[in-house]
């Protein structure tokens, strides 16, 4: 038996998108195969369940847990990983936040079902056949069991105890690689912090800032397929909604390299609440009428507001558990 | 904060005004019961000197450092209790105060309820004061001047005043002469005129050596905070200096003529011109907006007095406080309106007034057309209280009263001329009612309508079509000359005033007083003072009573040598700011810059010009920036205290 | 869904200058009104982030009115009341996106003299919000 650390990978509603981020790391995934052991990766080895179930507590040092909480297998798996790891890491925005997935919480379950599998213009299923909900179906006799779709989409650590946070959809190589290097330092930082990304919003490294003009203020929103933006003025200045200030920064401002405003895949800094309530607020505050019925006119140009401020947060929203209640 | 909250709650019964409906004996119990809480009372009046000895001693007994105190409105006790607990050693703002009398006991009867929602308010505002920081007021050094803008009768008077205090005073007017629309108003009382008053308060500021007078000069930029405000003015030129005699050569030769604004257009001047009689300081000047610099001025001119190629100049002043005193526009009718600007016999009462005043275009003789009206008919209420489309909603005060004395003048001069009073209502207040006694004693016909008379150019003269409401009849009467007795509007520059002084409008687009009753003459703005037609319609005395005021608010503020700032000023986590620069636009009072730390740019507040909304820290999209007292963190843990029991 | 024992719970973020004077007023003139609100004093308007509404909602406030001085030009610190307009125009269209009644939330302009009219705007949503039912939530964690 080797004394490496041992660690494992898991995903829930995912996209496979952090999968591949560790994947990214290239040359670097050399160096973590030879400093860990990889006990678990269902993408890619084949070790089982039962595998995790047969080691002793703690046993595993880090388990990296990808995507949102949705199914039932999901929740046992973490559960069983947060039993048998000392640290777990909720990597990529799904896992921290619930992520793009996460927004199905607009809808209760039997919505988002119906859309799914009834109503969705290129399907076709008359017979209204959905996904079981009893846990098992049956095929020639036998039963096998089904995983359940839990009623809302759940950020990890509405299941589990989670110790860090990996943000980014996905998390890059550099924020991957500075995470892993900060949990083999031996100097771990407070439990529940972010790591491997910056303590400041997206502003702080974006080539553009240094580009906008004394008084940020807007006098319209613009969105993307409107045109095409400037590539040397900061975006936002330009009257696209873009989240970098209000994003937590790390990523390199890849999204504005390429010409694309920040939608917020980093999400909040410390100390923030509500990621959309902030959001909304400098959107708001920069908009510069003064008029209502001209707020109102430029505000509707925005397409889908909740889809824009929450768009990897939903989950983690303090409205959300208003969200899965009865409405009209 | 290092040290562990121990928080003292103190509940007023304010006599019966909270107990009555709210159990104090409760709440206090209750309070014993939240986290961090180490000692509850209640009593009779906290505000009084047994109250405030109570919590000063169990500030000391129990080692208290946070006090709640479960009373009336902070915007009444609030610095009472601060004062007591900062005897008590205390920092002053280390005090939180529920207000359960105002928002609770005085508002509803139910006592369970007022009850249970005193209790709500106490744990929220225990919930706050745990996280309340000892701060510091600001202080500034102040300066000992004053910048009064607008030489009319309230600026002058409030110039007056404040030198007699021994402040220094900058008065800046417009105009190339002190005086105002006071000089060109007619008569007050018997004997005596605009002019008269105009020329006792010139006198006054001419001989005082603590009076700097700018004149022809304009306020263009104004920044800073009290105490300490740089105000720009430019002095545009006048062309001519002190060595000018007033002979009026120059005059002669000028070629240029356009209407006299100081007679209301009645007569003309010249490009090169003396307002009036004792126009201040009195030397000619020149219109450049109409000086085609002929030179003819020059070379008639035998004291070397004009010089054409003056320039304008910058100045910055350094003052401490501002009063606007610049005044008011008469409304002017829209042509049509009463047939204004269709006849030259119909006229203002702003225009009357001249021809009524021996230093007047007819030197004091009623000519109107040509000749002496045989009947002469007012209009009251014109541009005022929505007679006419283009009227605004207000009475404008003192027209009724000119118009009374003007009409009583009229009959004394010329008892045969019929003078009618066509009328809504008369509102001569206060003593002046006496005018509408002494008019109809001279026999003056007041008409009485309620849509507004109709004004005909005949073939035969002026008509006036008017249903008179007493006796309910359509009549005509024929007159001679009408007078309009317009009212007052906001000047036309006020708007660029707000922008540089931000100081705020009303609906009407007068200047906005903080409150008629708490704070008059205060502007919202701290240090900028309102006086005179600038905030509303006014007459002569009323405008030189604001100007007194507000030189005594002047002289509050100023006369400690120091003036002190609340701080609940917004300030940056310079390590968490990004520098993405969304702050800077939103603050109102430009408060915030960038500035370079560590090798980063991040934003800085100006603490002096920080006047404490909060409003950046809302905005802000880091959470970097805060506002003291008001931070994140005090204001939720306050939101949950106010739902979760 | 009615029930009779149920009192809507109202958090009011009022600025110092208008709001909360207008109330002080209220309880001055002995205006009686329902005692369903809680209010929270800030400076100006332009203070109040949408993360306190969040907040308030998240712990199962029933309603919540954001109130300043009326914009334009009413504002003692000129322009936070325009901020907080824009801000909570904005906000409306998330809560009216995420299907939380529109009762459930108010942005007033109250003026320090319009006791009357704060005492109108707590009866209307105390009415609408015992209509309405209280809102339904699992109480958050923070």
């Amino acid at each position: 038996m080797n004394s490496r650390p041992k660690v494992a990978f898991y995903w829930c509603a995912s996209c496979g998108g952090c999968e591949e981020a560790v994947v990214d790391l290239a040359e670097k995934i050399l160096d973590v195969v030879n400093l860990v052991d990889i006990i678990f990766w269902p993408v890619a080895m084949d070790f089982k369940v039962s595998d995790v179930e047969a080691l002793p507590h703690g046993a595993i040092t880090a388990s990296f847990i990808n995507g949102g909480v949705r199914l039932s297998e999901h929740e046992k798996v973490v559960k069983l990983l947060r039993q048998k790891s000392k640290l777990v890491v909720a990597y990529g925005a799904c896992a921290c936040w619930g992520g793009i997935p996460g927004l199905a919480n607009i809808y209760r379950l039997e919505e988002v079902l119906e859309r799914a599998y009834v109503t969705t213009s290129t399907t076709v299923n008359p017979e209204r056949v959905m996904p079981s909900q009893s846990g098992w179906v049956e095929v020639d006799g036998a039963r096998i069991e089904v995983p359940k779709l839990l009623p809302s989409l759940k950020p990890l650590d509405e299941v589990i105890d989670v110790d860090y946070y990996v943000p980014g959809c996905p998390p890059t190589p550099e924020v991957t690689w500075n995470a892993i290097q900060v949990l083999l330092s031996g100097k771990l930082p407070a439990k529940g912090s972010v790591i491997g990304a910056s303590s400041r919003s997206l502003c702080d490294e974006c080539p553009l800032n240094k580009t906008k003009p004394e008084n940020v203020l807007i006098k319209e929103f613009k969105r993307v397929v409107d045109f095409v933006p400037k590539p040397d003025e900061c975006l936002l200045v330009q009257g696209l909604p873009c989240l970098g200030p209000v994003t937590r920064g790390g990523c390199g401002a890849l999204c504005i390299n390429a010409n694309m405003p920040c939608t917020g895949c980093f999400g909040p800094l410390d100390d923030i609440h509500d990621y959309g309530g902030k959001a909304i607020s400098f959107l708001g505050s920069i908009l510069d009428l003064e008029d209502e019925e001209q707020i109102r006119r430029e505000i509707s140009k925005l397409p889908d507001l909740a889809g824009l401020v929450y768009k990897y947060t939903l989950a983690k929203s303090s409205l959300k558990n208003l969200l899965r209640s009865e409405r009209k | 904060m290092s040290e562990e909250p121990r928080v003292g709650v103190f509940i007023c019964h304010c006599g019966l005004n909270i107990a009555a409906r709210v159990d104090v004996k409760a709440v206090s119990e209750y309070a014993k019961t939240l986290p961090n809480v180490v000692v509850s009372h209640d009593y009779v009046f906290m505000c009084s000197t047994v109250g405030q000895e109570l919590i000063k001693e169990e500030i000391k007994k129990h080692n208290l450092n946070r006090i709640v105190v479960a009373a009336c409105s902070p915007s009444m006790h609030e610095p009472t209790f601060r004062a007591a607990i900062e005897s008590a050693g205390l920092n002053k703002y280390l005090l939180e105060m529920a207000n359960i009398r105002e928002h609770c006991s005085w508002a509803h009867s139910d006592k369970e309820a007022a009850t249970e929602k005193a209790k709500d308010l106490v744990r929220m505002a225990v919930a706050k004061a745990r996280l309340l920081e000892p701060l510091e007021e600001i202080e500034f050094q102040a300066s000992p001047t004053a910048l009064v803008l607008g030489g009319g009768v309230a600026g002058m008077r409030a110039a007056i005043d404040l030198a007699e205090y021994g402040f220094n005073v900058y008065l800046v007017e417009k105009s190339p002469t002190l005086g105002g629309r006071a000089a060109l108003t007619g008569w007050l009382e018997s004997d005596k005129r605009g002019a008269d008053v105009v020329n006792n308060l010139i006198n006054k500021i001419a001989e005082n050596k603590n009076i700097q007078v700018f004149t022809n000069a304009e306020l263009i930029e104004f920044s800073g905070f009290p105490g300490n405000f740089t105000a720009k003015i430019r002095v545009n030129p006048r062309y001519v200096n002190e060595r000018c005699v007033l002979c009026g050569e120059c005059e002669a030769e000028c070629p240029i003529e356009v209407a006299n604004e100081y007679q209301y257009g009645l007569s003309r001047r010249k490009a090169i011109f003396f307002p009036f009689k004792a126009a201040y300081p009195p030397m000619y000047v020149i219109d450049q907006r109409v000086c085609i610099r002929c030179g003819e001025c020059v070379k008639a001119c035998r004291y070397d007095a004009i010089n054409l190629n003056k320039q304008p100049a910058i100045l910055e002043l350094k003052v401490g406080a501002l009063i606007i005193a610049t005044g008011y526009d008469p409304y002017q009718p829209p042509k049509g309106e009463y047939a204004y600007g269709l006849h030259s016999n119909i006229i203002t009462l702003f225009q009357l007034e001249r021809l009524l005043d021996k230093d007047g275009p007819t030197q004091g003789k009623l000519i109107i057309g040509g000749s002496i009206p045989r009947r002469i008919a007012f209009i009251l209420c014109v541009g005022s209280r929505n007679t006419t489309p283009n009227s605004r909603n207000y009475c404008s005060r003192m027209c009724c009263t000119s118009t009374l004395t003007n009409a009583i003048k009229i009959k004394e001069r010329y008892p045969s001329t019929d003078v009618y009073v066509l009328y809504q209502d008369i509102n001569t207040y206060g003593n002046d009612e006496s005018l509408y006694e002494q008019a109809g004693e001279k026999l003056v016909k007041f008409v009485k309508f309620e849509d507004p008379p109709v004004v005909d150019i005949g073939p035969e003269g002026l008509v006036i079509e008017v249903r008179e409401v007493t006796i309910q009849e359509d009549i005509s009467i024929p007159v001679d000359a009408i007078v309009l007795s317009v009212g007052m509007v906001p000047r036309r520059d006020v708007t660029d005033l707000i922008s540089i002084t931000r100081v705020s409008c009303g609906s009407e687009g007068f200047l906005r007083e903080a409150h008629l009753k708490l704070n008059p003459v205060e502007a919202p703005t701290s240090g900028i003072f309102l006086a005179g037609a600038v905030t509303g319609p006014k007459n002569i005395i009323e405008s030189i009573r604001a100007g007194s005021a507000s030189a005594s608010k002047v002289a509050a503020l100023l006369s400690k040598g120091k003036v002190k700032a609340e701080p609940f000023t917004a300030i940056v986590n310079e390590e968490r700011c990004s520098g993405c620069r969304i702050c800077i636009g939103i603050c109102p009072y430009k408060a915030i810059t960038l500035r370079e730390v560590d090798g980063r740019k991040v934003a800085y507040v100006e603490k002096a010009l920080c006047m404490g909304c909060g409003t950046c820290s809302a905005t802000c999209p880091s959470g970097a920036m805060q506002q003291y007292s008001f931070k994140d963190r005090q204001i939720i843990e306050q939101t949950i205290a106010a739902i979760r029991r | 869904m009615s029930d009779n024992n149920y009192e809507p719970r109202i958090v009011v973020f009022a600025c110092n200058w208008c709001t909360y004077a207008a109330v002080d007023l209220a309880g001055t003139s002995r205006m009686q009104y329902p005692p369903n609100v809680r209010v929270i004093r800030v400076m100006c308007s332009g203070r109040i982030d949408p993360q306190f509404v969040l907040t308030a909602f998240k712990q199962g406030a029933d309603g919540v009115i954001v109130a300043g001085c009326h914009p334009p030009s009413d504002c003692h610190y000129i322009s936070g009341n325009i901020k907080a307009l824009r801000r909570y125009t904005l906000f409306r269209r998330l809560l009216d996106e995420l299907g939380i009644e529109k009762e459930r939330f108010r942005l007033e302009w109250i003026s320090a003299s319009e006791a009357n009219k704060w005492v109108k705007v707590v009866n209307e949503m105390v009415e609408d919000l015992k209509r309405l039912g209280p809102i339904k939530i699992e109480v958050g964690v923070v």
